[in-house]
């Protein structure tokens, strides 16, 4: 482990107080923090000064990054984080160890470094996990340097202080996992039970969060979480709270069709099958791009990109209030018939118990006369 | 409670169960009702069977709802009747001029249709959850309708009422977070589409019979009121 704090590291390539302060200042709004003390009674902390506090106090961490059954979108997003940067990230609060995409070197000599790494910094490395992982057929439909995608994983996280999984595949299996998941994909959080894990879901996660939570974990540790183990600070909203057409939905105002008069008009998208309300994420807040825009500010429903098993969750472009699956006829068909079937046999009966008028009137009497 | 996995549940299989129980279930009551056959018309008719039942729909359908006091029941108890209507007219805009539900006929038939802006569907629910609670009460207090009260009644209540107020939190985003609000709102859909068939409220359907054998009926005898 770098034996200098990461104060000491920066000060040592020559960043002054201000580019420091404003470091402190990106980190703090990156990971989340706000100013609210723990304890109701204490004065509030300003974040920044948090974060300056845990810069003098805390060394760089060392990460380890292994992708699976993934697309590297996750990767490819952090790459283009905005604050912090991903260079922000690698020159000051990370040691990357080993990352199939981003390192320069390769085969067999990359994975001597992982185990290198692995060996020197045990029960102390973030374990950063992109993609699923794969246990069908004792787990052949991912290996890499010829070592199931399983085998790497409990290896890796068997010394690793914390796991973050990013993206849905390593969250909640993702599009992998999907029906019939051919591969039995399973996230991490399935296989992994004895590590703190923090969830960062999305297709990709959020550049920005991934990076945040990164720093946040490396400054203050595991951040609150919610029951799907995704932080807080970042999926403690849906899209549908912070939402830029909600002010429409609450009028009653929905888009019709992707070309009609309401989109043109920026009209909620519920018709049109958004999954906003049920989505926790920070896409309306932080958005993309530098907080260019997001998918339903450019005009398409929210896929839900951030739940757990949000590709069967219904057709994209289907309303969320309708059911998953409609009845097939047959069904329905089956449904009627066992129906009309019990009801003529309860009628059959009825009727061959009903005795004649003429027997009834006759035998009236005398049921009075027994009682 | 990974509530996600709840809502999966009660919008897929248990929805797709509770419909075909309710399918099957109101093909059984249809079939049984049928089958308890029509007596023979041995006396002949002073007047047309046909225009009868026409004019019996027609007053059903456009003039007791809306010019109610040449009605006994109206004159009687006004609270039954007005807490009664508006109670079945906030279900009819709610289920199918609610942009949420036409969405789910939508999803089941293949065809939608223009809805109604939501708040004005909105107040119609909170109109209808009014007038549900104004004949819960008067089922508590009505002498008579005590004595004719019973557990499957109140049962009806309870099932309609649930999923008409858990819809309501759903829309305005109350107590619960979205997902948990919705699931609970399905879960009582589907206990409320169960219970159905087995219950009075299957009354939707036997409108019907009973509205065409009246009207028959009056027909017949000439005496169309």
């Amino acid at each position: 482990m770098p034996e200098k704090t990461i104060a000491e590291e920066l000060r040592g390539r020559g960043i002054s107080r201000r580019e420091f302060l404003k470091l402190s200042g990106i980190l703090a709004g990156a990971a989340g923090l706000m100013e609210a003390p723990i304890h109701a009674l204490a004065k509030p902390i300003n974040p920044v000064e948090r974060v300056i506090q845990a810069l003098q106090t805390k060394q760089r961490a060392p990460v380890i990054w292994l992708e699976f059954q993934d697309c590297a979108g996750c990767t490819e997003a952090i790459s283009r984080s905005q604050a912090p940067t991903l260079v922000d990230l690698v020159l000051n609060t990370l040691t990357i160890e080993y990352h199939e995409t981003l390192s320069a070197a390769a085969g067999f000599q990359a994975e001597e470094a992982k185990q290198a790494a692995m060996k020197k910094y045990a029960g102390a490395y973030v374990l950063v996990v992109e993609g699923s992982i794969p246990t069908g057929d004792g787990g052949v439909y991912c290996t890499v340097g010829g070592r199931t995608a399983v085998d790497l994983l409990q290896e890796a996280a068997a010394g690793a202080a914390a796991i973050i999984a990013t993206g849905n595949c390593a969250s909640f299996g993702g599009i992998p996992k999907a029906n019939p998941n051919p591969t039995t994909a399973h996230s991490v959080m399935a296989l992994v039970k004895d590590k703190p894990i923090i969830n960062i879901p999305g297709c990709p996660a959020i550049p920005e969060v991934t990076a945040g939570v990164i720093v946040n974990y490396v400054l203050f540790g595991v951040p609150e979480l919610d029951s799907l183990k995704r932080p807080v600070a970042f999926y403690g909203n849906t899209i549908h709270d912070r939402c830029l057409r909600r002010p429409f939905y609450e009028a009653g105002k929905f888009a019709d069709s992707f070309d009609g008069v309401g989109a043109r008009q920026g009209w909620c998208l519920y018709k049109l099958g958004c999954k906003g309300p049920t989505t926790y994420n920070a896409c309306a807040t932080i958005k993309w791009d530098a907080g260019l825009s997001f998918p339903v500010q450019s005009g398409h429903p929210c896929l839900g990109c951030s739940q757990p098993d949000f590709w069967d969750g219904g057709g994209f472009y289907q309303g969320q209030s309708a059911p998953l699956s409609r009845p097939a006829l047959a069904a329905a068909a089956a449904a009627v018939g066992i129906g009309a079937a019990v009801g003529i046999g309860a009628a059959v009966i009825n009727r061959s118990q009903k005795t004649h008028p003429a027997v009834e009137m006759a035998e009236a009497p005398d049921a009075k006369e027994a009682k | 409670m990974n509530w996600n996995a709840a809502l999966e549940f009660a919008r897929g299989p248990f929805f797709y169960a509770a419909l075909i129980i309710f399918i099957g279930g109101m093909t059984y009551r249809f079939v049984r009702v049928l089958l308890l056959g029509w007596k023979p018309d041995k006396v002949p008719g002073k007047g047309s069977k046909l225009g009868g039942v026409l004019i019996s729909y027609l007053k059903g359908f456009f003039i007791w709802p809306f010019i109610p006091w040449v009605k006994n029941t109206f004159t009687r108890n006004p609270l039954i009747y007005l807490a009664g209507g508006l109670f079945h007219l906030s279900l009819f805009i709610v289920l199918i001029l609610g942009t949420a539900h036409m969405l789910v006929w939508k999803s089941l038939l293949g065809f939608g249709w223009p809805t109604l802006p939501l708040p004005i569907v909105d107040w119609m629910a909170a109109a209808g959850i009014a007038a549900m609670i104004a004949l819960a009460i008067n089922r508590l207090i009505h002498p008579v309708l005590k004595l004719l009260t019973g557990a499957s009644e109140w049962l009806n209540l309870l099932f309609v009422f649930l999923p008409m107020t858990t819809g309501y939190i759903l829309t305005h985003h109350l107590f619960f977070p979205y997902e948990m609000g919705f699931t609970i709102h399905m879960l009582t859909v589907n206990i409320l589409l169960i219970w159905i068939p087995f219950s009075r409220i299957a009354h939707f359907m036997f409108y019907f019979f009973s509205r065409t054998i009246h009207g028959a009926q009056f027909g017949k005898r000439a005496v169309t009121p």
